[in-house]
């Protein structure tokens, strides 16, 4: 049927070019792995059954959930997963929504803002690049912009840190994600002025990622050592995350709650996670890290992201 | 618009004494008939080249941008009776058959349905888009005999496209107007109009007419004739 139905726009090759198309938009290309395998089936099944406005992308692709059944559909994405050829990409079966707080452990594209206040004032903006390198390992670089309360206010570039992260187990059906990471943080910020920490950190994590049902749970245990530990404390920082979808649409609205502790310093926060165009290639979050013990010192912290997946279209070509 | 139905205070008698015989005769005493030519003196285009699916849709088939006769009467083009409420069909059907959509234009009811079904052994798409681009809807159609209903809304001049087959194209009037689909000998007829004064409007997918006032007298005849370019 692929060569019937799907080869007049997408190619017999999955490649999407054709010597006399009959669309004005060039399909996505098949056969190229980060693309293809970045998202979750859902998506491709809801592309096919929906058509290219169900998922945010052109409208010249129809819509066949009137004249193929859910099994069908499903056999037309692995045929069309069956175009990238290389092996050891994980499914995007496994790529969950992000939180606010806890580290996903599949490896993305993307660019994000993460605004955050804290009770007492404080101020911190962090501009995070995350870039995927091959198939399973992503490059990160996050540059915290940061305000802090007193007499006068001091305000400035905060700790740099980079990060690098590699998924070492991916399964697509049932999906389950296990990654290890390390950060590194760089004492750029002025530790006088309480912008840093004055000392560097590494802080090797482990991420990891399950769909339990509809549900996303999504867990994080890190540990921070100084480099130098009369500046600064280990710590032992572990995140769990557990939320769902409230429909298939990729720019569907997503509730969830994290645990987020920090030694013996434990917070809940929940949040509320929305696509802001029909890919969802763009998204913000906002929560509450709600204080569950020591309350009256730490206070409600207000945190959020806005996020660019960019190498997703942002919005349909006509 | 050749339907014959009961209108305003006969309602009432319809019902009790059968519609079928009586409708035509009071219509006819009450109200007015409009008809007319629409010529132009554009010439029909030449024939697409069919380059895919030669099997099904032949090697060539005809432009029906302008269908137009030797005499220049021109199909296809509609003529709306502004202020006059009519009754297109609350479902419309639109069939692909040898990679053309038939009928080409056609009217259809603002929030009613259409119905787009296949004869052919092909992929089919019916991607209807309004004058802004938006698509409303695009349905595969893979293979014969697959009949798939869609809103149509209240959306105006709804123009139908084949992914598949770019030549193919289709056109639904949605409107709650009194209105009608010129034949092949470029004639339209629009039954039941209340005495009155009217403007009437013409509309072809690639010609332009200037609209007519017109008046209806009850019981008579009203010729209008358009020439559109």
């Amino acid at each position: 049927m692929w060569g019937a139905w799907c080869a007049r726009c997408h190619a017999q090759d999955g490649t999407g070019k054709i010597a006399e198309p009959t669309v004005k938009v060039q399909p996505m290309d098949f056969t190229d792995c980060k693309l293809t395998t970045a998202e979750p089936d859902a998506d491709w099944e809801r592309a096919i059954a929906k058509g290219g406005p169900g998922v945010g992308l052109s409208p010249q692709m129809p819509a066949f959930e009137d004249s193929l059944s859910a099994e069908q559909v499903s056999a037309f994405v692995s045929h069309i997963r069956g175009f990238c050829k290389e092996r050891g990409w994980p499914s995007g079966n496994n790529n969950f929504p992000r939180p606010i707080v806890t580290e996903k452990a599949f490896p993305e594209n993307e660019f994000l803002i993460l605004p955050a206040i804290s009770h007492d004032k404080e101020v911190e903006i962090v501009g995070l690049y995350e870039m995927r390198l091959g198939k399973r390992s992503m490059f990160e670089v996050a540059v915290p912009a940061v305000s802090v309360p007193g007499d006068p206010r001091a305000g400035g570039i905060g700790d740099l840190e980079v990060s690098l992260k590699h998924t070492i187990f991916a399964r697509a059906q049932t999906p389950r994600i296990v990654s290890l990471g390390l950060d590194a943080v760089i004492p750029s910020g002025n530790d006088e002025k309480g912008l840093g920490h004055g000392t560097a950190f590494f802080e090797p994590f482990i991420s990891a990622g399950a769909m339990l049902g509809n549900w996303y749970l999504q867990t994080q245990v890190k540990v921070e050592l100084p480099v130098d530990p009369d500046k600064a404390e280990r710590a032992f920082v572990y995140n769990g995350y557990l939320g769902r979808d409230t429909s298939m649409a990729p720019n569907t609205w997503t509730l969830g709650v994290e645990l987020n502790g920090e030694n013996h310093e434990v917070s809940l926060t929940p949040q509320v996670r929305k696509g802001l165009t029909g890919t969802g290639a763009l998204a913000m979050s906002i929560g509450a890290m709600v204080p569950i013990n020591e309350r009256e010192e730490r206070g409600v912290r207000w945190v959020g992201y806005l996020l660019w997946e960019f190498l997703e279209p942002l919005r349909a070509r006509k | 618009m050749k339907v014959h139905g009961c209108t305003g205070a006969w309602v009432h008698g319809c019902v009790v004494l059968g519609c079928i015989v009586l409708a035509p005769v009071m219509a006819t005493a009450q109200t007015g008939v409009v008809s007319g030519t629409i010529t132009t003196s554009a010439k029909g285009l030449a024939a697409v080249r069919v380059t895919i699916d030669q099997n099904v849709c032949g090697n060539e088939l005809a432009d029906e941008s302008i269908v137009v006769d030797a005499q220049g009467r021109l199909a296809n083009a509609v003529v709306i009776l502004a202020g006059v409420k009519g009754a297109a069909a609350a479902e419309t059907v639109v069939t692909n058959e040898k990679c053309r959509f038939g009928p080409r234009v056609q009217l259809a009811r603002p929030n009613g349905n259409v119905r787009t079904t296949s004869k052919d052994p092909i992929l089919h798409t019916t991607q209807a888009q309004v004058g802004n681009g938006r698509t409303l809807f695009n349905v595969a159609l893979p293979m014969p005999g697959i009949n798939i209903t869609k809103p149509i809304g209240n959306a105006g001049i709804v123009r139908l496209n084949c992914n598949t087959h770019p030549w193919m194209r289709g056109w639904m009037i949605v409107t709650d107007e009194a209105a009608a689909v010129s034949g092949a000998d470029g004639r339209f007829t629009i039954d039941n109009v209340p005495p009155g004064t009217y403007e009437l409007r013409v509309w072809h997918e690639a010609l332009k007419g200037a609209p007519q006032k017109i008046t209806v007298a009850a019981g008579k005849p009203t010729e209008v004739n358009f020439q559109v370019k």
